[in-house]
């Protein structure tokens, strides 16, 4: 997997923090949502969850986020009580609802991070929420045993016990040993625990001072001052356990004497850890447990390796291979080669067009990422509308592993939020509306995408109401919106009128939708991209929104026209139709504006070497060609001296020191043909205006 | 040169330790994000020491821990673990961990342990 970021400026480790961080938070999202589901978290949620802000206390800790470190910590405590302490008595709403609060600050604060801002936001009150609730936690279960975090000691009670009587031969000598560490070695009486195991292989009635190091971290302290001691006694010679007891990591001194069995020095008490063996140890389950839920996608542990790229980079390595690709032609076709029998030649030039041709579709495969992250997003959405509006509806997701281009994803995210927000707001209805209307009580809203051709058409379907084709009619008649008959209106004709802007047929506003925004928000971000939108309904059914899309915005079907020497591209879906003008259509109005009258309608002309400024080799209108193209809506016909053809071209943005020199309202960037001439993309919004400034 | 594995679950946690490390003449030959990963990359690269985090996916690196240390009784291991998690590095230091790194950590701490371990 490829990390695509952005910013190329930021610090790549802030980079790598934020990224990763997002990450963990939408697995987080998912965790909850995923448990919502299935009415409670069960092991492999806790343990996800747990881990997942615990990994984000870490990583924030460590770029000094505090407020979010404490957060996640708190979480994390949370977490780490329902694990260890499996209480029964859990409100799993009011769980959700903390952690995914918690889960929206952190992103809020990563949002803000990235914007360059500071990451101010105050999480005092949702780590008191998040305390009270871990608290009243511990209050309605009060017969799980409470495991204290970090002073309690795990599965390791045997080694007191077991001795290898083997090694201890019968004559036995007792001894005392005394251990220092290094200075600063920290931990010291866990240092000085590690030595039993050792000996016990070799020594037996092994006692030491001080005696509980494994519970009391304060022990470290004496150790430090005035060493370990250990008394044993062993069949061993003096210098093989010395030599064993040298071994000891981060050992400073060590002062090992044997002793007589009179010494007073020795402990009378037995060991208290011996006790511990039969104390039933909460806290002694393995730490990695196995994952109980078998549903779950695993994770495959040798999956591919991970490296992060930036952006920017495989911007410019697509760059360069499209034009390799052009240079490549112009070496082929070169002009010097014309006539010469090439047969070796011919054999090379096939092995680099096939090189090439795999080079180009890797470049593009680098830069695609499946939809599921975004359709995984609209879970979130739909449970919270689901809580504040009071219905129910089921998320189903159909064909999230297709793939798109990173650019792609990050336009539709937005338009995606507004449709399943309108479609839960206003298209299903009330549990008891749907029940009386003999449909199942529980909504469904689905998300799907499929590949149709170089397109991916995203479908959001609801099983709703269905749209109100007399309510959306009123209405346009209100705006001003019908511009034929209404009796000439097609059905979807009318449900289009959604798309346009400022409309919405909701009388209350919702928190989520019905301001009016929306649904223009959405054919704006889509028809940007170069896609469309549709909308198809049944009254009591339904209500089908489609979004279709390019795989990607670098690559675009286009056709190339001539004016003069010039070569102008325009995007396929762009163009209506183009036709060969009969003079006797022209119209030139009072103002001097020249009009094409086509089946009984009037639509503006724009000469483009008028636009442009260019030579034109046409004399009148019928040595040219009119492409009609619509823009924004307005329909425009293109005056040109020819068409060239149909190709699909790189798209490339102009060069600033072009944009800074040149007037380049008009042009949306340029592109390279195949014999190597550069040609420009025409922006018709750009022209229109253009055009009406001079 | 020294070499180092790195086991952490985050790329992030990864990155910054591998910064660390290469600028002070360690050489990081490899790393994993988890338990298993981390296994198996100790058999093909055999580093002279292992930097593991605790709480990871899949198999924790106190599991990790106890397989690289039967594998290997040699291994230099050094884990590193966040705050509150005290008892895990007892576990750890118990089952042959040489030391520990507390997250978040600093440039000279980590280059502090790492040195006193090859030593």
């Amino acid at each position: 997997m490829i990390i695509m970021s952005a910013e190329s400026t930021m610090e790549p480790m802030l980079e790598l923090f934020l990224f990763e961080t997002t990450q963990l938070v939408e697995q987080l999202e998912q965790s909850v949502i995923d448990s919502e589901k299935c009415d409670g978290y069960d092991a492999t949620a806790i343990n996800e969850i747990f881990r997942i802000m615990h990994s984000i206390k870490g990583a924030a800790a460590m770029m000094m986020f505090d407020t979010v470190a404490q957060l996640a910590h708190c979480v994390e405590d949370v977490f780490y009580y329902l694990r260890e302490g499996k209480p029964e008595k859990v409100d799993c709403m009011k769980l959700s609802d903390l952690i995914l609060a918690s889960g929206d600050f952190i992103k809020n604060e990563i949002d803000k991070i990235r914007s360059g801002n500071n990451a101010d936001g105050n999480a005092a009150s949702l780590i008191d929420q998040t305390h009270s609730f871990l608290d009243e936690l511990k209050n309605v279960n009060p017969s799980v045993h409470t495991v204290d975090k970090g002073n309690t000691v795990s599965s390791q009670k045997q080694y007191y016990i077991s001795q290898d009587k083997k090694a201890v031969s019968l004559k036995k000598q007792p001894f005392m040993a005394t251990v220092f560490f290094e200075d600063d070695c920290d931990m010291e009486n866990i240092r000085a625990y590690t030595i039993i195991p050792s000996l016990r292989d070799i020594a037996e009635d092994i006692k030491y001072i001080p005696e509980n190091i494994m519970e009391d971290d304060a022990t470290a302290e004496i150790i430090r001052t005035e060493g370990f001691k250990v008394f044993f006694s062993s069949g061993r010679t003096y210098s093989e356990i010395h030599e064993l007891l040298e071994k000891t990591i981060f050992l400073k001194t060590l002062e090992l004497v044997e002793i007589d069995d009179a010494v007073t020095e020795k402990p009378e008490s037995r060991p208290k850890q011996i006790i511990l063996e039969d104390f039933p140890d909460k806290t002694s389950k393995p730490i990695a447990q196995p994952p109980i839920n078998v549903n779950k996608k695993a994770v495959s542990s040798s999956g591919p390796s991970m490296i992060s790229v930036n952006v920017a980079k495989l911007d410019t390595l697509m760059d360069l291979v499209g034009e390799l690709v052009v240079a490549e032609a112009m070496v082929i076709q070169n002009p010097d080669l014309r006539g010469l029998s090439l047969t070796n030649f011919a054999k090379a030039v096939r092995q680099l067009e096939k090189i090439t041709g795999e080079m180009q579709d890797i470049v593009m495969s680098i830069r695609m990422l499946p939809l599921a992250a975004t359709f995984q997003k609209m879970n979130r959405i739909i449970r919270d509308m689901c809580k504040k509006l009071g219905k129910e509806v089921q998320l189903e997701l159909v064909g999230e592993e297709t793939e798109v281009d990173k650019n792609i994803i990050e336009h539709i995210s937005d338009p995606l939020m507004h449709i399943i927000r309108n479609a839960v707001d206003h298209g299903i209805e009330s549990s008891a509306e749907r029940m009386a209307a003999g449909k199942p009580a529980i909504g469904k809203v689905t998300l799907e995408a499929k590949h149709d051709g170089s397109d991916v058409v995203i479908l959001i379907k609801d099983d709703g109401r269905g749209l109100n084709r007399d309510k959306i009619l009123k209405r346009a008649r209100e705006n001003g919106l019908l511009h034929k008959s209404e009796n000439d209106l097609t059905d979807k004709e009318i449900y289009s009128f959604i798309f346009a802007p400022g409309f919405s047929t909701n009388d209350k506003v919702t928190e989520f939708s019905g301001r009016g925004v929306g649904m223009d928000v959405v054919t704006k971000n889509i028809t940007s991209i170069g896609g469309m939108v549709g909308v198809d309904s049944i009254p009591g059914t339904g209500s089908t929104i489609s979004l279709r899309i390019p795989l990607t915005l670098a690559i675009v079907d286009a056709m190339n026209i001539g004016v003069g020497d010039a070569r102008y591209t325009i995007p396929i879906t762009a163009i209506k139709e183009s036709f060969k003008p009969r003079e006797k259509d022209i119209i030139i109005d009072p103002d001097g504006n020249e009009m094409i009258m086509v089946r009984g309608q009037c639509f503006p002309i724009l000469r483009i070497n008028q636009v442009f400024k260019v030579n034109t080799r046409t004399n009148g209108f019928t040595d040219g060609i009119i492409i009609m193209v619509e823009n924004e809506g307005h329909i425009v016909c293109l005056f040109a001296d020819e068409l060239i053809g149909e190709q699909q071209v790189v798209v490339k943005a102009l060069p600033p020191y072009v944009k800074n020199l040149r007037q380049v309202e008009g042009l949306a960037g340029c592109t390279l043909l195949g014999d190597g001439s550069i040609s420009l993309i025409l922006d018709i919004g750009g022209m229109v205006k253009r055009q009406k400034i001079s | 040169m020294k070499t180092v594995l790195v086991v952490d679950d985050m790329l992030f946690m990864r990155m910054a330790l591998k910064s660390i490390l290469e600028k002070n003449g360690f050489s990081v030959i490899g790393d994993a994000e988890n338990g298993v990963e981390a296994i198996k990359k100790y058999k093909e690269c055999a580093p002279d020491i292992v930097t593991m985090d605790i709480t990871m996916p899949e198999m924790s690196g106190l599991e990790a821990l106890k397989k690289i240390k039967e594998y290997d009784q040699n291994a230099k291991v050094i884990m590193v673990s966040a705050m509150g998690q005290e008892r895990f590095v007892k576990e750890a230091i118990m089952n042959g961990a040489n030391y520990f790194i507390a997250k978040p950590f600093k440039e000279a701490k980590v280059l502090e342990i790492l040195n006193k371990v090859v030593a």
